[in-house]
């Protein structure tokens, strides 16, 4: 097109729409990171994929700096296992209260409505909950059905109010039609009032602890894909514990907690016992993610406190490192196509000479010395550095 | 396909005659038009003994009319009367589809009957035909006689011409040569004309 003869002129000017090509310096859970890792990681990743896919019940950590890539990591593994594992990612932060209820509550985000329907007409064909009449018409007999899976699952499960709760549901959602919608609400995780539980003949919905690690039991090991919890920033639990000697309070704890615990000591230490009942679930594998070497002591040493089954199933760490120089260019490139690609104009760069139009060779060279090779450092000087042209004209040097 | 001589209890055509116990979706068709659907069956010194069975078919309950019935009982037949026509066991892998393609109950728009009724009757002066009246609608549970097959589907759909299509059908009938031949298909076009019957069974009768 005539009016933008000039391509580099074209790309700064779409620049000046104020969009900047590298906006998300820090990876979340809740986002999803379209970008695959860059190549000198692909090695790591393939042995990581080969380790949880030849490994069960396992917990691996991942080590790494902070902002070398380890939620990005999770995001990776998702595109690259989604089709034989459920991942879930978790952060400690938001999960330390009501833990299995979250939990279940991602679990059942990442499964899907549709797998969760075929988990639940699955048990209960096995439990035979269908009856077939003359031969051709299948009639549901919930009563068979529920009897059928008592009897199956009784020296399985602990709690048998919870194993009660959890069966009358999975059989009122595939045999009762009455049921069948306040059955699939409990099972999403909804909140039930009274009225909803006594329908479905049961006592507790999924806020009871329970019920939710019941339920959580019997969805992940009858579902056809494995699951993976990527549980990030593991070194949290170590901060709980430590955070009374830190931090300087005008209350004193102990009044409530007694002399020798604090709150977040007990809630830590609560974490550790749920992550440890969290073993009794087959086909559960665990990724943790931790910042240094000293961090993976401390949890060794907690996991022995803890359990010594917990502290067995604790893997080598893998170790994930910072960006190779040659990453940096491929991962400028990448991230530069999939910018342009966004607003339909994958054309431009196809005609210059300098393949890292606006910076150059030199200038990321310079980028990955200051960062050291930190992903998160070097996109944050890349935002910067757009910023100043997308706003000011120029490349500040220093 | 051509049914295996194992899947043929009973053919009065070419006179094929497997005898013992028999479990599993079971057909019997009857020189009289009625069908019969169970799931055991015993066939020993030409007597066919069905255990708690699902006939359904045409009776006359006046000189001018005829009504749709489906009667749930035990029956016992003397093949020399000639009354039978054929009886066959429905092959596992098709009963597998059957079972898996059928539709969701939780679908709320189909049509279950409570009491088996006629859908539609071809014979001259005695004919129905409420086509009609249910065009557009999903009826569950119907059983058809097509010429000389019986078609056992999942539901029927009436379309615009008030033609019925049938969904997960289960086929049995003659060949040219007059081998028994099943198949399942997902869905079967047919013409009005060309069918005898069809009844739509209740759901009371299923749960009896």
């Amino acid at each position: 097109m005539l009016l933008w003869e000039n391509l580099k002129l074209k790309f700064l000017k779409l620049l000046k729409i104020k969009i900047n090509p590298f906006n998300n310096f820090v990876a979340t859970g809740e986002i999803e990171e379209l970008l695959d890792f860059v190549d000198s990681r692909r090695h790591f990743l393939n042995s990581l994929i080969k380790f949880v896919t030849e490994n069960e019940g396992f917990i691996l950590p991942i080590l790494g700096d902070i902002g070398v890539g380890k939620t990005h990591l999770f995001w990776s593994l998702k595109m690259n296992l989604k089709d034989k594992f459920n991942i879930i990612y978790i952060s400690l932060d938001n999960i330390y209260r009501k833990f299995y209820f979250n939990l279940y509550s991602e679990f059942i985000e990442e499964l899907g409505i549709e797998n969760l329907r075929m988990i639940t007409q699955e048990l209960c064909n096995n439990w035979s909950g269908l009856e077939k009449k003359y031969g051709f018409f299948p009639i549901p007999d919930i009563q068979k059905a529920r009897s059928n899976a008592l009897n199956k699952w009784k020296d399985d499960f602990g709690d048998k109010n919870s194993l009660n709760d959890i069966i009358n549901v999975i059989t009122s959602h595939q045999l009762d039609p009455y049921k069948r919608i306040d059955a699939e609400d409990y099972l999403l995780g909804e909140l039930m009032n009274i009225r909803e539980l006594a329908l479905l003949d049961v006592e507790n919905d999924l806020r009871n602890k329970k019920n939710a690690f019941t339920m959580l039991k019997v969805l992940i090991e009858n579902s056809k894909l494995g699951t993976i919890i990527f549980i990030d920033d593991f070194d949290k639990i170590i901060t709980l514990m430590k955070e009374e000697e830190e931090i300087e309070t005008f209350f004193d704890s102990s009044w409530y907690y007694g002399a020798e615990e604090s709150s977040d000591n007990i809630v830590a230490k609560n974490i550790l016992g749920k992550i440890s009942e969290l073993q009794n679930i087959k086909n559960l594998k665990k990724i943790i993610t931790l910042n240094s070497k000293n961090s993976l002591d401390e949890i060794k040493k907690l996991f022995k406190q803890e359990n010594i089954e917990l502290s067995n199933n604790l893997k080598e760490p893998l170790f994930l490192s910072n960006f190779k120089e040659e990453d940096i260019y491929k991962f400028y490139k990448l991230t530069i196509d999939k910018f342009l690609k966004s607003i339909n104009s994958s054309e431009i760069l196809s005609d210059f000479k300098n393949p890292y139009y606006p910076l150059s060779k030199s200038i990321l060279k310079k980028i990955y010395n200051k960062s050291e090779g930190n992903p998160r450092n070097i996109i944050k000087i890349l935002i910067k550095i757009f910023n100043d042209i997308i706003y000011y004209d120029k490349i500040n040097q220093e | 396909m051509n049914l295996d001589t194992k899947n043929i209890i009973y053919d009065s055509v070419k006179n094929i005659r497997t005898h013992g116990k028999f479990n599993g979706s079971i057909i019997v068709m009857c020189k009289n038009e009625n069908i019969i659907l169970t799931d055991s069956l015993v066939y020993y010194d030409n007597i066919i003994e069905i255990n708690k069975g699902l006939m359904v078919g045409f009776e006359s309950i006046l000189a001018n009319k005829k009504e749709a019935f489906s009667i749930s009982s035990n029956f016992r037949f003397n093949l020399d009367e000639d009354t039978i026509d054929y009886s066959v066991l429905i092959p596992e892998d098709l009963v597998e589809k059957f079972d898996k393609e059928r539709f969701s109950d939780a679908f709320p728009y189909t049509i279950n009957l409570l009491h088996s009724a006629g859908l539609l009757l071809n014979e001259n002066h005695l004919g129905m035909n409420h086509l009609d009246f249910f065009k557009g609608e999903i009826l569950k549970n119907p059983i058809a006689l097509i010429h000389n097959g019986i078609c056992v589907a999942d539901r029927v759909v009436i379309d615009e011409s008030s033609n019925p299509i049938f969904y997960g059908t289960l086929i049995i009938g003659r060949n040219k040569k007059e081998n028994l031949s099943i198949s399942y298909e997902s869905i079967v076009n047919v013409s009005d004309k060309l069918i005898r019957y069809i009844i739509i069974i209740g759901i009371e009768t299923i749960k009896e």
